[in-house]
Order: structure tokens, then sequence, then C-alpha cells
């Protein structure tokens, strides 16, 4: 049976998928492999026995238990990043059939429900691989320190009691303060390219996630007190105005961060303060 | 942030929101009425103030059109500020064009589809607009099938010919240019529905997807209708016979110099009344 790429799948295919995997069935994955940054990739197949409510991870912990290829050829275990096994830390992001998600929380029986059917396993591409699946992703973190994605309060006293939340902005801010950090939002984005060349990460695309970050900590009362130094951030190149309105990052999102909505109110934001700017001087 | 942060960010902002803001106006703003002027060829069929019937009236009213924009004041002012605001608009389309790496092949969300095609009809409208202005404005009739050189006054009949390729009847070369002219405005008015779209995110007008939705079915319902509008024009030129528009416009511009006869009561109108085409 041809595999529908998760892309192309609908949480309904994946829903009806899990209904009727078939139990007891041995499924092919497939990795791309690669023993170090800068080395020519490979494909390797393994063949891997499902048990029921299987994920990517455990299918990579079997592997690694006995690393034969379905040529037979002993091969070293699979390398990938993971933490907390619950989809709330982002390390385990990598390409499954194609798309970008997390390995922890992908059934293979969404994916690979029969017989025989093929799991595709990559590393994610708009970040270096360290080896194999494992990616660094330094970049991500590097555009949070960019718009200062915190809140200000060290400090050498005690600053007492913070400023009020009310309910609705809390309501706000909740989906977007979900954000792991996972990537996906940058591996699905067009304007979003690679950049090995670490000195021109503070002039290079920014990402959806750190533009959605910047506008979560605008909006909180104590967080406000840098919204400048945000705003001033993403008017420089690589700021919001390199978002092309794809809107891929929202829908790949595994958190449901509102992104798009978070690049209009950017946008919106850096309207205001352009004109602040030019008007007032400041 | 330091000092050095001032002109880096206003110009990359600036020219964002300038290449933005000129896709708009005066470009966008112009593409309206070229289009619904365009259209008149059609909608001008129910203009009853014209003699005849049908694209009769058409090709008359047509004509009256691009006579009032002919009479325009400051219109080469008018003209030159969409020349530079198209070169602009055009040159840093293609430099940020080439900054993204489409891959609707990984991604077939529809939105991306989108995104790949305001890059691709943006491509084709450079070309497009180039070629259109080139033959129709600066002359370059050697680039036109059967050497037409379009005139305004014998806008349609002109147009007509180097849509079919001669005055006589449609030729090979003619129908590549209408075919180049159905894909150039269908592009360009995606590229306008679209940008008119996205530029509501970018400034920041529309924040909720909810908003974006709205102001979506807005810019595909104007889409719709310029879509509309620039293919009505196009079958009404296709369908204009180029010899009997001619001698519809030969009659309105000597029709023309009688009204301005008899305003100047004969005075300096009678001088020159059997005009040459
Ligand atoms: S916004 Fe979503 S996709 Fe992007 S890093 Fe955060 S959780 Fe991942
Ligand atoms: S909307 Fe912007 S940030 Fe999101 S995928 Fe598209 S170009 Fe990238
Ligand atoms: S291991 Fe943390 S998200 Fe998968």
């Amino acid at each position: 049976m041809a595999i529908a790429y998760a892309h192309e799948s609908t949480a309904d295919q994946r829903r009806a998928n899990r209904t009727r995997a078939v139990e007891g069935r041995t499924v092919l994955c497939r990795v791309r492999r690669c023993d170090g940054p800068g080395k020519a990739g490979r494909w390797e197949s393994f063949k891997v026995p499902v048990e029921p409510g299987m994920n990517v991870i455990a299918c990579l912990k079997h592997i690694a238990q006995n690393p034969v290829t379905v040529d037979g050829n002993t091969t070293t275990p699979v390398v990938y990043d993971a933490g907390c096994l619950e989809e709330v830390c982002g390390a385990c992001t990598m390409l499954i059939n194609g798309m970008a998600r997390q390995s922890c929380s992908c059934l293979i029986d969404e994916y690979a429900p029969l017989e025989g059917d093929t799991i595709t396993l990559e590393p994610m591409t708009k970040f270096p691989v360290i080896r194999d699946l494992w990616v660094d992703r330094a970049r991500l973190f590097q555009s949070l320190t960019r718009v200062k994605a915190w809140v200000p309060i060290d400090g050498t006293y005690a600053l007492g009691a913070g400023p009020k939340e009310s309910p609705e902005v809390q309501q706000d801010r909740y989906d977007m303060s979900e954000c792991m950090s996972c990537g996906c939002c940058l591996e699905a984005c067009p304007q979003f390219t690679i950049e090995p060349d670490e000195a021109s990460w503070d002039t290079s695309f920014i990402g959806a996630h750190a533009i959605s970050q910047a506008r979560l900590f605008n909006g909180h009362a104590t967080g406000k007190e840098l919204k400048n130094d945000r705003l001033d951030e993403l008017m420089n190149p690589g700021g919001v105005s390199e978002c092309g309105n794809a809107q891929n990052c929202v829908k790949v999102c595994p958190k449901g961060v509102p992104l798009t909505e978070s690049i209009a109110t950017i946008g919106r934001q850096v309207t205001i303060r352009s004109f602040t700017r030019f008007f007032s001087g400041k | 942030m330091t000092a050095t942060d001032g002109p880096r960010q206003s110009h990359h902002l600036l020219l964002r929101r300038l290449h933005s803001l000129s896709g708009l106006v005066p470009i966008g703003v112009f593409l309206i009425f070229h289009l619904t002027t365009n259209a008149s060829v059609v909608w001008g069929a129910a203009n009853t103030r014209m003699p005849g019937e049908g694209l009769e009236r058409g090709v008359q009213t047509f004509q009256h059109e691009v006579s009032w924009i002919n009479d325009m004041p400051g219109l080469l002012l008018i003209e030159l500020s969409l020349w530079l605001a198209i070169g602009f608009h055009s040159i840093l389309g293609v430099v940020y064009a080439v900054g993204g790496k489409p891959n609707v092949g990984a991604y077939k969300y529809p939105d991306n589809w989108r995104y790949t095609l305001q890059r691709l009809t943006g491509y084709v409208g450079i070309f497009f607009i180039f070629y259109h202005v080139a033959t129709l404005r600066w002359g370059w009739s050697f680039l036109v099938p059967g050497g037409t050189v379009w005139s305004h006054e014998y806008a349609a009949s002109t147009l007509a010919a180097a849509l079919r390729g001669s005055y006589e009847g449609f030729t090979g070369a003619g129908i590549a240019v209408s075919i180049g002219y159905f894909l150039g405005v269908t592009c360009l008015v995606f590229h306008f529905a679209n940008g008119l779209w996205t530029s509501a995110i970018t400034w920041g007008l529309t924040v909720s997807e909810k908003a974006q939705k709205r102001w979506g079915m807005v810019c595909a319902g104007l889409g719709v209708g310029l879509m509309g509008a620039a293919w009505m024009a196009l079958i009404g030129f296709l369908l204009t016979d180029p010899v009997d528009a001619r001698a519809l416009e030969e009659g309105m511009l000597s029709g023309a110099h009688e009204v301005q006869a008899e305003q100047d009561e004969g005075a300096i109108g009678s001088a020159e009344p059997g005009r040459e085409p």
C-alpha cells in the first residue's frame, strides 16, 4: 500500500489508520544516516516488529538493540535526540514521512498500519546535522535571545510583587506560551533557510517561533519593558518583514501556537513603532 | 540596541514596507482603473449615448475613455510615477523572492501554493508589463507581430490588430500574443488580490485568523471581479474587427472636430475639415 506522507494525511486519516493497524506486524523503518557534520548521508532500512501503541523512539530503541539492516549488514545504533518523551521539550523533532514532528508522540500505527509498510525518518533540513537524526538547533535559541524572549526581573534587590495580569490576557498568552522550541515551524517555512555560518544568524530570518515569543512577552505586564528592544530587533534584516505569509508554520506547529496571528500582531506593533520612531525620533 | 542599528533597521523595514505599499498604491489602484477601462469595450455596449449597437458602442466607449485619459492633466507625471513604482516593486520583489525556497513539494497546503504563486506570477508579471508597455506605449512595434503601432486615437482597432497579429485576421503569432495577454493579466490580477490580502497581515491590519479570513473573502471577491473585467476586455478586443473599429474611430475623430467646430462657431474648426487618418 502506498503510504500517505504526514502532510497528506489528515488527523482523520491517522485516526483511521490507528483503528485498522494490524497486530503483530513488521514494518520497514527507513532511516537517513550521517556519520557527522559535513559527511555524506546514506539510507539504511531496518525491519521492526511493531507492538501496539509503539512510537518512533521505541522503534529506534529496538533498532539499537540489534542494529542489523535489511541487507544483513551490522551497523551502529541510530543517533537521535530526545528529552521529555511526552511532546513538551521539542528535542526529538525529525522528519517523519517527510514532515517535521516529534518522534516521541508519533505512533507507528498512524503511519504504517499494515504489514510491510514503510516509515521514513530523516533529520530536519534547516539545522546542521550532528549525527543521524540529531540536529543542532542552536540558531533557534539564538533567535529567542535576539528578541529577548524573557521577563526582566534580575536585579540587586527584591522587586516586590509584579503587576496583575487579567484572565483575558492570560488566556491569550497561554497559547503562545506552549511553544516548546521544536523547530517544526522553521522546518516548514519557505523563508527560513539553513544558515551554516553562525556569523550571519543575527541578520538571517528569525523565524515564526521567535516572532510569537516576542508577542508573548510584549503582552506581559513586566515583559513589556523590553517591548521596544524586541520590536527594534524585529525591524532589522531577518526580522518580521522577512515572512512571506505562506502560513505553513501555523499548520505544522504541534502545539497549535497561533503563529500567523502573532506575525500579524507584531506586524502591527512594528508599524506603530516605526511611525513613532519616525515622528518622535525615539 | 547599539547606535549602529538605526540606519540598518530603518532602511530594511522602510524598503519592505514601501515595497508592500507601492504594490497597492499606485500600482494596484492603477490596475483597477486600467482593467475597468479596458472592459468598457464590453460594458460600453450598454452605453446608449454611443451610436450603433453591441461592440460598436463598446469600441466607441473605450475610445471615449482613452481620449479622456489622454486629456488628463499631468498625465506624464502619473505615468512616470507608475513606471518608477513598477520598477521599484519589481526589482525589490525579485530580490526578496530569490531569498525564499518554495517547498510546495513537501507542504502542499493551499496557502503554501499561494505563497509560491505570488512569486511566480510576479516574475511573469514583470515580463508581461515590460512587453505590454514597450509595445503599446513606447512603440516598440518590432515586438508586435504585424508591426502594429498602438495609437490612442485608434485605441480599439490598433489593439485588436496587435492581438490578432494583423488587420486582416488572426495569425499564429497573433494568437501567441493573445495567449500571452491572457496569462499576463491573469497572473497580475492574482498577484494583486493575493498581495492585497497579505499586505493586511504585513501591516498588522488583520490580526486574528477570523479577520484574515474575512479580509480574504473581500480580496477574493475583488480578485474575481477584476479577473472578470480582464477576461471580458480581452474577449471583447478579440471579437473586435480592427477594420470596422477603425471606421468607428474615424467617425469619432471627425465627429469630435464637428463638435469642436460648433463650439468654436466655425472660427477655427472649419479650417481642417477632411483630416487624413
Ligand atoms: S511555535 Fe510551534 S512549531 Fe514553532 S517551535 Fe514553537 S512549538 Fe515548535
Ligand atoms: S507565515 Fe511566514 S513564518 Fe510562517 S511559514 Fe510562512 S513565511 Fe514562514
Ligand atoms: S522527547 Fe521531548 S518532545 Fe519528544
